[in-house]
């Protein structure tokens, strides 16, 4: 089974099933992102949970203690972050609008050092325009989309508070699930059905894993890049850069924004700084989604690096944000369902089993009418 | 009741059948829990098919009631190699590799069997290196006993 090869027409319905997938998973963001987070956490939080039921601790208990844990240790992270991040004295807001007036500063310096290098600029007044749109905007954000973000916000915490409950019941009932679902199967198909199930779990594993190896690699490369220009905490900003890269494209472009916002407030007489940041990110982003991207995620899908951007992009144009995020471990996982049912659907001696036993059953039920 | 943790748990009946098979015979209360969680539970009919001779294995099979028949072609006639009951287990080749399964099972009574796939058997192996070699025991002697039935010319099951 794992050396069959599927043909031309599973894959064109591998494909097509996985953009009907990742469309409508863009309509119900509110439950897939709780749903993927969750998922995440699910596997980082498995092992741990096995070995206590192995040390004779019930299922419930194990999931609770541990999914528990991991929360209670998160909570407390987060609020010693405050602590410290207030200690030096500047409030947070304060902090937020030095950052936000140093990245406006740099964009008009910018556009002032563009005038003063290209005569065209100047006659069309670039910076002028730029700093009237800029204030334009930067004056009517709060009014405009401050209520906005915040509406969201508002909206979006609920959704994603299910993140911890889902990852609790998947602790919990996860294995259970999988011998439900196996149950309803025809003895026939059982085996390959188990192992349908379990490579849509290691697909899922291999996915989430690869995610996990991709954020250490980018955290690596754009540390270290950032800390070769000079930027204050490189690997913090490396961190949540790489973080950030989890949406692909898009998320990219905030984290650079974040750190050439940071590098050009923490030294504004610098620009070379702010410029080279600019760089460092162009180039982690080519390792990224050349090198890096199709090696850990295309690689752990086992899908071909061209198919994996290929459907990244797909992924995007028919779901924004979303799409881009969810499309390759949506496609592993119909790949590997795809996969299967095309060998289910073409054994005659497996479809010849179950219409024997069927009959077998059809006459047992029969008996004494 | 402080320390009722300690204590032993309590085997269910289905546990015990667990527990007299040659298969999972070594192992505690505990483990046997453990083991439980991973195994699948399948009934046949008289007459149904298991798996068929060619085909790529997966999973064992331990009788928990009911007889199974193990049979194979030779020189163009199917030959009943062996039947067996309850607490026997059959298939356990495809817990070592995927290999295909060398005979057909075929249940003769209305049979329940819990079914051992091989990827949990493997993940056991890397996560609970005792378990996983007490049944890599129990199927070594297995084996073992099939080889001496071999030398000494009884019928016996080959590698299923």
């Amino acid at each position: 089974m794992t050396g069959e090869r599927s043909g031309p027409f599973v894959w064109a319905g591998i494909i097509l099933a996985t953009c009907v997938l990742v469309a409508l998973v863009g309509h119900v963001l509110w439950l897939t992102i709780p749903f993927i987070l969750a998922i995440v956490l699910y596997y980082v939080l498995l092992a741990p949970t096995q070995r206590l039921i192995r040390a004779g601790c019930a299922q419930d208990t194990a999931a609770l203690a541990v999914g528990g844990g991991f929360f209670a240790v998160l909570a407390l992270a987060v609020v010693a972050a405050f602590a410290w991040t207030d200690a030096p004295g500047e409030p947070w807001q304060d902090t937020v609008a030095r950052y936000a007036a140093g990245g406006i500063a740099f964009v008009r310096g910018s556009m002032r050092a563009i005038e003063e290098r290209f005569p065209l600029a100047q006659q069309i007044h670039l910076a002028k325009i730029v700093d009237t749109r800029f204030t334009a905007f930067t004056g009517t954000f709060v009014q405009k989309h401050l209520a906005g973000i915040l509406v969201s916000a508002v909206a979006w915490l609920p959704s994603l508070l299910l993140a911890p409950f889902l990852t609790f019941f998947f602790l919990r009932d996860g294995g259970g699930f999988k011998r439900f679902l196996a149950r309803g199967v025809p003895n026939a198909f059982f085996e390959k059905t188990l192992y349908l199930l379990h490579e849509v779990d290691q697909t899922a594993r291999r996915y989430f894993q690869g995610l996990f190896k991709l954020t250490l690699l980018d955290t690596a490369v754009l540390g270290l890049g950032l800390w070769l220009i000079g930027v204050a905490q490189p690997i913090l900003l490396g961190l949540i850069s790489a973080l950030l890269a989890w949406v692909p494209f898009v998320g990219s472009i905030v984290g650079c924004v974040l750190v050439v916002v940071v590098a050009s407030t923490d030294a504004p007489a610098e620009p070379m700084v702010a410029y080279s940041a600019i760089g460092v990110f162009v180039l982690a982003r080519l390792l990224d989604d050349f090198v890096f991207m199709p090696l850990t995620l295309g690689r752990s899908l086992r899908v071909h690096p061209l198919v994996t951007v290929l459907m990244i992009f797909i992924g995007g144009a028919l779901a924004g944000v979303a799409g881009l995020m969810l499309v390759l471990p949506v496609l592993g996982v119909v790949m590997v369902i795809g996969q299967t049912l095309g060998v289910l659907a073409t054994s005659p001696r497996l479809r010849a089993r179950h219409r024997h036993a069927s009959a077998l059953r059809a006459r047992l039920a029969a008996r004494g009418l | 009741m402080i320390f009722g943790f300690l204590k032993t748990p309590a085997l269910s009946p289905r546990m015990h059948r667990l527990k007299n098979s040659s298969l999972f015979s070594s192992l505690t209360p505990l483990e046997l829990r453990s083991i439980d969680r991973l195994l699948h539970e399948r009934r046949y009919l008289p007459g149904e098919v298991v798996f068929d001779e060619g085909e790529e294995g997966q999973a064992l099979y331990l009788i928990l009631a009911g007889r199974v028949s193990i049979s194979r072609v030779f020189a163009g006639a199917t030959e009943v190699v062996t039947e067996l009951g309850p607490g026997a287990f059959f298939g356990d080749m495809a817990l070592l590799d995927n290999s295909p399964r060398n005979a057909q099972a075929r249940a003769i009574e209305p049979c329940e069997m819990a079914v051992f796939f091989r990827a949990d058997f493997m993940g056991l192996l890397e996560t609970d290196a005792v378990i996983g070699y007490k049944i890599a025991l129990a199927l070594a002697r297995h084996i073992g006993q099939r080889l001496r039935d071999w030398m000494s010319g009884r019928p016996q099951i080959e590698a299923l």
